[in-house]
């Protein structure tokens, strides 16, 4: 299937983008767009102005994508507010990693294009989401 | 010198329920928008404050209002001049509450002043992630945390 967001991408379209390719479409193939007009009739919009997998009621796109998709899965879960807060930083959670979520984000797409951007942080959220497994299961940070 | 590029956004919210326009301008104040006029706000153009009005535009749609972003420059320097001056004077303001608790910190117990000092640190960094044009007093209130983290090593060692 076929993705569209917008051009330079930050933190919540780079999780979405993840969690499409994880847990919903591991084929997924994604394009950029300047304005939500053209965005190709077969491609699904998110993280956009007036798109159903956009922001609502206060919530980011990964979150309502999560919603969206069903998804019950807690890590996924305890990572929104990761995402939430490096995206809005409104202080709605507590997630002290968000200002350093957002400044990696935000630096790698000055130096990458939005394809090499998804690549990178594709990593990354594979990274952090086994940390946030393993802290689920201890009960702790994990060593 | 090239005109400062800014993105407005022009709303209008029903009266009742209340809620809506509080939870609005709450976010537009941590924003750091100016208000132009009544149901016109501005900040500096670049990638993040566009985006982060355009989500408060969805807020705005959702809570049953009418809103519009437009990305405009001043006509004339003076005028932009002046919504730079209000929007300084305002974070100047937040950093200058921000020094005078500094300040009175220091006489506090040890455990005290550490206590404050991460407060005032965190507040620090969200007035700056709002703070377009940095008044003088933006760096007295980074040296006034920089003196209140060395008296307490002074301790610690």
């Amino acid at each position: 299937m076929k993705w569209a967001t917008r051009t330079g991408c930050h933190v919540d379209r780079a999780a979405c983008a993840w969690l499409i390719r994880r847990h919903h479409d591991p084929a997924a193939e994604f394009l950029f767009v300047d304005d939500p007009a053209e965005v190709p009739s077969d491609a699904t919009p998110f993280d956009m102005r007036g798109v159903e997998l956009g922001h609502h009621g206060g919530d980011c796109t990964f979150e309502t994508m999560l919603r969206h998709f069903r998804v019950d899965d807690p890590v996924l879960w305890d990572l929104a507010r990761l995402v939430h807060e490096a995206d809005l930083a409104d202080e709605r959670y507590d997630a002290p990693e968000a200002p350093g979520l957002d400044v990696i984000c935000r630096g790698l797409s000055m130096v990458r294009d939005d394809l090499a951007v998804l690549a990178v942080t594709a990593e990354l959220f594979d990274g952090l989401y086994e940390y946030r497994r393993r802290a689920l299961l201890l009960g702790r940070d994990p060593a | 010198m090239a005109r400062v590029r800014w993105v407005f956004l022009a709303y209008r919210l029903p009266r009742d329920p209340s809620g809506p326009r509080v939870a609005l301008w709450r976010k537009l104040r941590r924003l750091g928008a100016v208000q132009v006029l009544d149901g016109l706000v501005a900040l500096p153009l670049d990638a993040r404050t566009k985006e982060q009005l355009e989500w408060l535009a969805e807020e705005v749609g959702e809570a049953g209002g009418d809103c519009s972003i437009w990305l405009a420059e001043a006509a004339t320097a003076a005028e932009e001049r002046a919504l730079a001056e209000r929007m300084a004077a305002a974070i100047a303001e937040e950093y200058r509450s921000l020094l005078n608790e500094a300040r009175a910190a220091t006489t506090e117990p040890t455990a005290q002043r550490r206590r404050v000092l991460r407060r005032l640190r965190r507040e620090l960094r969200s007035i700056r992630s709002r703070d377009f044009f940095p008044p003088p007093e933006a760096e007295q209130a980074g040296q006034a945390m920089d003196a209140l983290a060395a008296g307490l090593e002074a301790v610690a060692s």
